[in-house]
């Protein structure tokens, strides 16, 4: 990714030009980093040794780093000036310097993941056989336009992390020339990157397939619109509804969610919010790469449900992860753990109302005691195990192939963590 | 064409100067720069007084006219309510014949040949009206089907609110439909995808607008409220990320693979010209060449490309879409030439914004690189973006001092008769004239 690759650049300006201007994984990069004296290396050693070798094994599968920072980038004047700007924003406290990080060191929630299991689909999925050999890369066993896609896809993700990432300013004083500044180049980056995913998926020439990847770009969108919102747009959940029926929302592929049934119903919020948030851009990847391979209608929809099934599964896995023995810290007010407490205990919304103006001002030690003690992190959990066996069934229904080793062992990881 | 209404009331004089003038540019502009420079020399005079002219460009687009200006003169400066509304609307030269029949007398761009439609008469808006008039509303459809959300359907559609002059959808649908008639005379009628295109442009450049918001803190635009000032910073980038996959999905719906490179190359071209705009060059040549890539980028792309795009739509071979697109790119180049002529001598309650809003974002325009040869201490003033108090002001004087002024607007208008002369190389209809009446309308808007 070009971003944490210039934060990477600014930060270790004396050792680590190598890694960040050479084509390798972010992975590669978090070793590299490990080995030299940084002072992050603690956190990109929190790993679990399984996730690492999950990923590690899957990308020399598709034979490709799953880093797709390339010189034409590198080059441009655009990144070449966001760079000198960000340096300029080290030592202020802009959140897109907090970005930049985590797409960095948060392992198991890096963005090369995405790429990566876009391309092991595409590999474990085969493509037709009118497909001309000159679109193909057959040391990989993926087409270039599948791998372009899976850039697509990266940067999409990216440059809605880096939008979420500005600072409403409203309401901040301190610091204002600075994060002013941050914000513009927030701004400014963000747009880049998809400006950039415009032209390259245009570039693929599939109207399918840009019509799909846009309505998954407006989905990231809708998903910041989502119910009550603190004044840094903070997500906070909806007051729970008593038991109400829950009817699942329409999901073909085009077409928005609706939203508002879903508010106040623990896991069909909990589904809405991430189906827009995540899994929808992972679903239609999966869905537009299968297309991409000239694959028949039904099985590009089961690419989408493998896409949409593994990102809630990775999104339950890390919703429970703050609430593990010996956390601490604040964490997501609509995670599911906490969603799915107040639903069984509707009386903990009063502590969650304390945020709605900055979702800091809860006690998150109380709303963690409270949740550990309920059924809140069971049912997470159970929702978890649900969307890896449904990522499996699909999974399944694939010839047995290297890839699809790979992307189960990267179900199988997410489920240890 | 032109009229000017110059009220100057503190002073007991009110002189009304009526110039229906299609080429005589040279001199609007020496009207300009003296009312501008009284204005700015004394205080009193540019608080009491105000020059307004022809509010061509939204004479059918505006449902009430009065009415806003008069909403303009609340937020910006202490207007004279009477004078401003005395003038709106009723001023366009299809309102006025008397006018317009002298506009003909004085018109200097004879680069079109005499026909049976006469330049004068045709009125691009006049002329659009059924296919301009459910245009916003189409587009606040469009954006409605893809979301429940309530919220983020205000945000997007704000600025669809009608009020704009509605210069690119305008252009792309007169060029589709003089396109069709040059390629199938009167068998083609305008297309659906050529429609979406014209909606597609103004979803673009209201998306870039909405993030230029965010970017530039204004607190006005089209004299309101801009969109950052009612919601959050982080909602408002959202609700420009949607409208542009909003209009992506339409672009793909459009199926045709080169409409789709052409439109996908002109958001990027929007966002490199932002970046070009943090940055400035060292030496004059290059910071002049830096200022028109810029140009061509931040409002030309758009232009020039949209209307390429319909020319593709209509089944034009390469050669007549490149002409398509020159036409678009010389009067997108116009376009904004004359619009960063404005921010020095249009008060704000005409443009809808702050007048030197330019200067105190720190950007140099063509008329402050012009005024360069004359003064060459604002080399130093662009290079610190005029950060040091005083340098906004200082500039200002300077650029009016100068023939920067001037200059713009012959530049402006070389562009424009380029772009006239590219359009009457079309077959000669009805649109292909208020492609030509279009320049004009550029050159000398006031808004």
């Amino acid at each position: 990714m070009i971003l944490p690759k210039l934060f990477v650049s600014i930060f270790n300006n004396n050792n680590n030009y190598r890694a960040c201007f050479s084509f390798t994984s972010l992975n590669y990069i978090n070793r590299k980093i490990n080995t030299t004296h940084f002072h992050h290396a603690k956190v990109a050693q929190y790993q679990k040794p399984d996730w690492n070798r999950a990923v590690s094994e899957a990308e020399k599968i598709v034979g490709y780093p799953t880093s797709f920072l390339s010189l034409r980038w590198l080059l441009s004047d655009e990144i070449a000036n966001v760079a000198l700007h960000l340096r300029k924003l080290v030592g202020s406290n802009h959140p897109l310097l907090k970005t930049a990080k985590g797409l960095l060191y948060n392992g198991k929630n890096n963005m090369q993941a995405w790429g990566l299991i876009v391309l092991l689909v595409s590999k474990a999925a085969g493509h037709a056989k009118n497909i001309p050999d000159l679109e193909q890369d057959k040391a990989a066993g993926v087409l270039h336009s599948q791998r372009a896609l899976a850039e697509v896809t990266e940067m999409i993700r990216t440059s809605h992390l880096v939008h979420k990432g500005l600072v409403n300013l409203q309401e901040t004083v301190e610091d204002s020339a600075n994060m002013l500044f941050g914000n513009k180049i927030a701004l400014l980056s963000g747009d880049y990157l998809l400006s950039n995913s415009c032209v390259e998926l245009a570039g693929l020439r599939n109207q399918e397939l840009v019509e799909l990847m846009s309505s998954a770009v407006r989905d990231l969108a809708e998903a910041e619109f989502v119910g009550p919102r603190d004044k840094q747009n903070n997500p906070l959940p909806a007051r729970p509804r008593a038991q109400h029926e829950y009817k699942q929302f329409n999901e073909n592929g085009i077409e928005p969610l609706v939203v508002q049934e879903a508010l106040g119903n623990a896991q069909a919020e909990w589904t809405l919010r991430n189906v827009l948030n995540a899994g929808s851009l992972l679903g239609k990847s999966c869905q537009g790469t299968l297309k991409l391979a000239g694959h028949p209608t039904e099985l590009q929809e089961q690419g989408y449900l493998f896409g949409k099934h593994l990102a809630l599964a990775w999104q339950a896995c890390l919703d429970r992860e703050p609430f593990l023995q010996g956390s601490s810290g604040p964490f997501s007010l609509v995670c599911g753990p906490v969603m799915f407490h107040l639903q069984h205990d509707p009386t903990l919304y009063e502590e969650i109302l304390k945020g709605k103006d900055d979702v800091n001002d809860v006690d998150y030690d109380l709303i963690r005691k409270v949740v550990n003690e309920g059924p809140g992190l069971d049912k997470t959990q159970e929702l978890q195990s649900q969307h890896s066996q449904s990522a499996l069934d699909v999974l399944n229904q694939l010839p047995s192939s290297d890839a699809r080793t790979a992307l189960a062992n990267i179900i199988a990881a997410i489920q240890d963590i | 064409m032109r009229c000017f209404l110059v009220a100057a009331n503190n002073r007991g004089f009110t002189t009304v100067l009526t110039m229906a003038c299609l080429g005589s540019a040279r001199l609007c502009v020496r009207v300009q720069e003296k009312l501008c420079q009284l204005g700015h020399l004394s205080q009193i005079t540019r608080n009491n007084s105000t020059c307004v002219r022809s509010k061509g460009f939204p004479a059918f687009i505006t449902v009430n006219n009065s009415q806003k200006c008069q909403d303009n003169s609340r937020v910006s400066l202490p207007l004279n309510n009477s004078t401003v509304s005395s003038v709106s609307g009723c001023w366009h030269p299809c309102n006025r014949p008397e006018t317009a029949a002298t506009a003909r007398n004085y018109a200097t761009m004879r680069t079109q040949q005499p026909g049976p439609l006469p330049v004068y008469q045709v009125d691009p808006y006049r002329l659009l009206e059924d296919d301009l008039r459910d245009l916003y509303e189409d587009i606040r459809l469009q954006l409605r089907k893809n979301t429940f959300q309530k919220e983020l359907y205000d945000v997007a559609t704000y600025y669809f609110d009608g009020q704009g002059k509605a210069i690119r959808p305008m252009i792309a649908i007169l060029m589709a439909r003089a396109i069709n008639y040059h390629m199938y005379k009167d068998k083609s009628d305008l297309l659906q995808s050529q429609r979406s295109v014209a909606m597609i442009a103004e979803m673009i450049h209201s998306a870039s607008l909405i993030h230029d918001d965010v970017i530039d803190q204004s607190d006005f635009r089209r004299g309101k409220p801009s969109v950052n000032v009612l919601w959050s910073h982080k909602k408002v980038t959202m609700a420009g990320d949607f409208i542009l996959a909003v209009a992506s999905m339409m672009i793909a719906r459009l199926k045709n693979d080169d409409v789709t490179l052409i439109l996908s190359q002109v958001v990027t071209d929007l966002v490199q010209g932002e970046f070009m705009q943090l940055g400035s060059k060292e030496t004059e040549n290059e910071r002049f060449a830096h200022y028109l890539t810029k140009t061509y980028r931040k409002t030309a792309s758009l232009m020039a490309n949209s209307v390429k795009s319909v020319a593709l739509l209509s089944g034009a071979d390469a050669e007549l879409a490149d002409l398509a697109f020159q036409y678009g790119r010389n009067l997108g180049l116009a376009f904004q030439l004359v619009d960063d002529l404005l921010d020095f001598v249009s008060s704000s309650a005409q443009t809808g914004k702050p007048t030197a809003a330019d200067l105190k974002l720190g950007l140099a325009t063509a008329p402050v690189l012009f005024a360069c040869e004359k003064f060459p201490e604002l080399n130093a003033m662009i290079m610190r973006r005029f950060q040091e108090p005083g340098d906004v002001e200082k500039a200002f004087e300077f650029v009016h001092k100068s023939n920067g002024l001037e200059q713009t607007q012959y530049l402006a208008k070389q562009h424009c008769q380029e772009a006239a002369r590219i359009a009457s190389i079309i077959a000669e209809s009805a649109f292909q004239k208020a492609l030509i009446v279009t320049t004009d309308l550029v050159l000398n808007r006031m808004k």
